[in-house]
């Protein structure tokens, strides 16, 4: 009796049989084969099947960690050419979308003016340098600071000291210019005055604002 | 109309703690010894008028020279080291718009005053030969004020008196 099982003269044996008529064998087992699996296909419904398994049990099994040490995360960013990325992405584009004023809205600017140390920026000031751009004689001529300086200081001794005080200075001035002139010899590296009183220590400017942060 | 612009100008500093010049101190001193003199003057007067009240005898201290000369000294003495120990400055010096500090501008201490108090009559031997330095000398040191450690420096303060000057003309933009 002709076995379709497991033994030495099966079906399958003779299919790769290089003996003469094997061909035509194999022919029709291969044809049979495949009119098998199409009509098992056809009965079968993977997604039934997908359905009944438990993907979460499934996915319970696999160790993420395991697989993710595996990768050598170093190697694979070399492998991204980030500028090219950022060449690809249209930033114009990106920031057309942004809706500022939507993003100033939410902005807190009293809670940003709180954070600030305004003691410190104004301790950063040079005001001296900010005092030397006004110029205060337009600002007396032009405001109502002169009406007021004159009504405090008005007075005949005040103008006259000044005016005797200035023609004393003026002829120190210019002794000290002749006696310059006739020992030929400059006046301009020399200190006018005292140093504490011509150069006053100047005062260290406080931390930056990361200090005080 | 707005007014015009504040624009950047170079400002009239003054000359606040700059080493004042001759001719000012000259005119300061000459102030003081007319002040000294016609306060001791006004007071030997005046002292003499008294014993004249008080006792009825007719006394005239200015006569009595060595007397006046050794009570002119003392004057002198208390009159300059006790302004100068006090603020710094004589009568003649506010005047003038100069005080005396020490040499790096602190202010003078009252043993300062009292040496260059003792020491100011050096400067008129060998015909005022001391205050030479005032015209030379880049600090116009006088030979008192070497010994003492002291300079004169103007305290007069000369952009608040150009404000004043300012002020006192019309405004051309009222604000």
């Amino acid at each position: 009796m002709r076995s379709w099982g497991n033994g030495p003269d099966t079906v399958a044996d003779r299919a790769v049989s290089p003996l003469p008529g094997a061909s035509r064998m194999e022919q029709l087992v291969e044809s049979i084969a495949e009119r098998v699996v199409n009509l098992v296909l056809d009965a079968i419904d993977i997604n039934a099947i997908v359905g009944q398994v438990d993907m979460d049990a499934l996915l319970a099994k696999v160790d993420i960690d395991a697989i993710v040490s595996k990768v050598d995360v170093d190697s694979l960013i070399d492998r991204v050419d980030v500028q090219k990325i950022i060449d690809r992405v249209d930033v114009d584009e990106i920031v057309n979308r942004v809706d500022v004023d939507q993003i100033v809205e939410r902005v807190d600017v009293e809670a940003i003016i709180e954070r600030v140390d305004v003691q410190a920026i104004i301790e950063r000031v040079d005001i001296e340098q900010v005092i030397q751009r006004v110029d205060i004689d337009k600002l007396v001529e032009q405001t109502e600071l002169g009406t007021i300086i004159a009504h405090s200081t008005s007075g005949v001794a005040s103008e006259v000291l000044d005016v005797v005080r200035a023609q004393g200075v003026g002829l120190d001035d210019f002794v000290a210019r002749w006696v310059n002139r006739i020992l030929r010899r400059s006046s301009e590296d020399w200190s006018p005055g005292p140093p504490k009183l011509v150069n006053p220590p100047v005062p260290v400017p406080a931390l930056p604002l990361e200090a005080s942060a | 109309m707005n007014p015009p612009p504040v624009t950047a100008a170079p400002l009239d500093a003054g000359r606040q703690g700059h080493y004042a010049g001759g001719v000012t101190r000259l005119v300061a001193f000459a102030a003081d010894v007319g002040a000294s003199w016609g306060i001791f003057t006004l007071a030997l007067a005046g002292l003499s008028f008294a014993i004249n009240l008080v006792t009825g005898n007719q006394v005239n201290l200015g006569s009595r020279q060595v007397l006046a000369l050794s009570g002119l000294v003392i004057w002198e003495f208390i009159y300059f080291a006790y302004q100068w120990s006090l603020a710094g400055k004589t009568i003649g010096m506010a005047v003038l718009g100069i005080r005396v500090v020490s040499k790096d501008g602190d202010a003078i201490t009252p043993r300062q005053a009292v040496i260059r108090t003792i020491t100011l009559p050096l400067s008129f031997l060998f015909f005022g030969l001391g205050f030479l330095g005032i015209l030379l000398n880049r600090d116009r040191h006088a030979w008192h004020d070497r010994l003492a450690g002291t300079v004169v420096v103007y305290s007069w303060d000369a952009r608040a008196a150009r404000l004043r000057w300012l002020a006192k003309q019309e405004p051309t933009t009222p604000v």
